[in-house]
């Protein structure tokens, strides 16, 4: 196979409140390159295609296999991480961009805290013993654990959210991830304990009710994580919890 | 009782959204495609049923309490939930995110449908005073008229396949977001369904719009006054 170039088009920031531009580079193409890799390119040789030396581009990664998430961004135009993004599997100019649904920090990265701040708000923990032993907690059901594990998956990379239609920059939807943290630990035996907790936090303004079930999440989702089954499984509980409310409080 | 927090208003408000699309809303779209499409019968059992309809008692109150108002709310309702999303079925193509965004403009085009259907036949049903069995042949000789042109035809058949498209996929929606289907084959299953429901419900409503088109028949009120 004969040497080649690929060129990237990356859409560049200096500072988290400043204007967006754009830059092309040109890196030697290796066999198995990621978009990681192509990166690494640019930051050794931060030269543009006409010839002009500029900043390295900055973004984020860390586990390189896609169980971390640190590196999402959109690549031509959809969201993934950028670590199992193979060029041999893209075809013509690479088109990067930071998250648009992120505020950005600087080129590709940008700040995720949102989902984090989410998952305080839902409580996404199950309690421990606190200054005194409250003793084992239930046997949890092998089902359970297994319905469990899958949902547990989630890296809070932010595909699902980006891809969300009802998740804008500055709304107070939840999203996706959030709804299955809330399935993930209300399925606890000793997360069961918060649950109507977790599910008033999701009874509100950017709560369950503002899903329009478009499902784009799910078509996402790096881990396969079935987030629409969640997603109706909170509605379920919801439901029952606003029944419950109106009828007893 | 303790005052509701917004949190709980915007539950409760959303819920209602939901559940007036289903009743009373599409239950009248049903109820009203079903009583039309006895034209296809014939002109008596249409015209019987509108002479039903039109001697009830109260029937302004009914039609304002559990047609009017809630229609006026989900509409409402609806162009704030418009704006609570930014469509991108142009981004990210799948079939799902296209219904989302059809839920969304066949919704929008439903509500000015019905400013136009409202105001071609209520409005100067009301106007005119045409009440009880005066209604019908008022009525029949309105619709009578609103086939015979193309562009009749066209504002009524982009009309109705927008509601019953918006009321077969708002059903998946209901099902969904209230966890009545929740695994992925349910929602798949639920979703075939809803869609041959709605496809039945735009062949009742297109059947009687060809009969009206190629067959328009006068009437004489059936009691006179």
């Amino acid at each position: 196979m004969t040497e080649k170039n690929i060129t990237l088009k990356i859409k560049r920031q200096d500072t988290p409140g400043s204007t967006a531009y754009w830059q092309t580079f040109e890196v030697p193409k290796r066999p198995h390159a990621n978009i990681i890799s192509c990166l690494m390119e640019v930051q050794r040789n931060p030269t543009t295609q006409d010839g002009k030396t500029v900043a390295p581009v900055t973004w984020d990664c860390n586990c390189l296999e896609e169980v971390c998430g640190s590196c999402t961004m959109l690549i031509n135009g959809k969201v993934r991480q950028a670590c199992t993004a193979l060029v041999d599997h893209l075809e013509g100019t690479i088109v990067l961009e930071p998250m648009s649904k992120f505020p950005v920090v600087r080129d590709l990265q940008v700040n995720r805290e949102r989902m984090f701040d989410n998952l305080k708000k839902v409580k996404a923990w199950i309690d421990i013993d606190g200054s005194h032993d409250i003793g084992e907690g239930p046997v949890m059901p092998d089902q359970d654990r297994a319905k469990r594990y899958v949902m547990s998956e989630c890296m809070t990379c932010g595909c699902c959210l980006e891809a969300c239609p009802q998740f804008t920059i500055d709304n107070s939807f939840l999203g996706a991830a959030t709804f299955n943290q809330v399935r993930l630990f209300n399925l606890h035996p000793t997360g069961k304990m918060r649950k109507e907790d977790r599910l008033d936090a999701v009874m509100g303004e950017g709560g369950i009710t503002d899903c329009g079930n478009a499902q784009v999440c799910v078509e996402v989702c790096p881990k396969n994580i079935p987030l629409t089954e969640s997603i109706a499984d909170i509605g379920r509980q919801t439901t029952w919890q606003a029944i419950k409310n109106l009828l007893t409080k | 009782m303790a005052k509701p927090s917004k949190d709980e208003i915007h539950y409760l408000l959303l819920k209602l959204h939901s559940l007036t699309g289903i009743i009373p809303v599409g239950a009248f779209l049903v109820v009203h495609l079903c009583v039309n499409s006895l034209r296809t019968v014939g002109v008596w059992p249409y015209q019987l049923s509108i002479d039903a309809i039109n001697n009830l008692p109260f029937l302004l109150i009914i039609e304002i309490t559990f047609i009017y108002i809630p229609i006026l709310f989900h509409s409402a309702m609806g162009f704030y939930v418009i704006r609570l999303g930014k469509t991108n079925a142009h981004r990210y193509r799948y079939p799902r995110n296209g219904l989302y965004t059809m839920q969304r403009l066949s919704g929008a085009v439903v509500f000015v449908f019905l400013i136009y259907h409202l105001g071609t036949t209520v409005a100067p049903k009301l106007w005119e005073g045409k009440h009880h069995f005066e209604a019908a042949p008022f009525l029949i000789d309105i619709m009578n008229g609103e086939f015979q042109t193309w562009q009749g035809m066209l504002i009524y058949t982009i009309g109705i396949i927008s509601a019953t498209f918006h009321f077969s996929n708002g059903l998946w929606g209901f099902c969904v977001s209230w966890g009545i289907l929740i695994g992925e084959n349910a929602q798949k299953n639920g979703a075939i369904i809803f869609a041959m429901i709605g496809l039945a419900l735009t062949v009742l409503g297109m059947a009687t719009v060809a009969e009206f088109n190629m067959n328009p028949v006068p009437v004489e009120a059936t009691v006179a006054r």
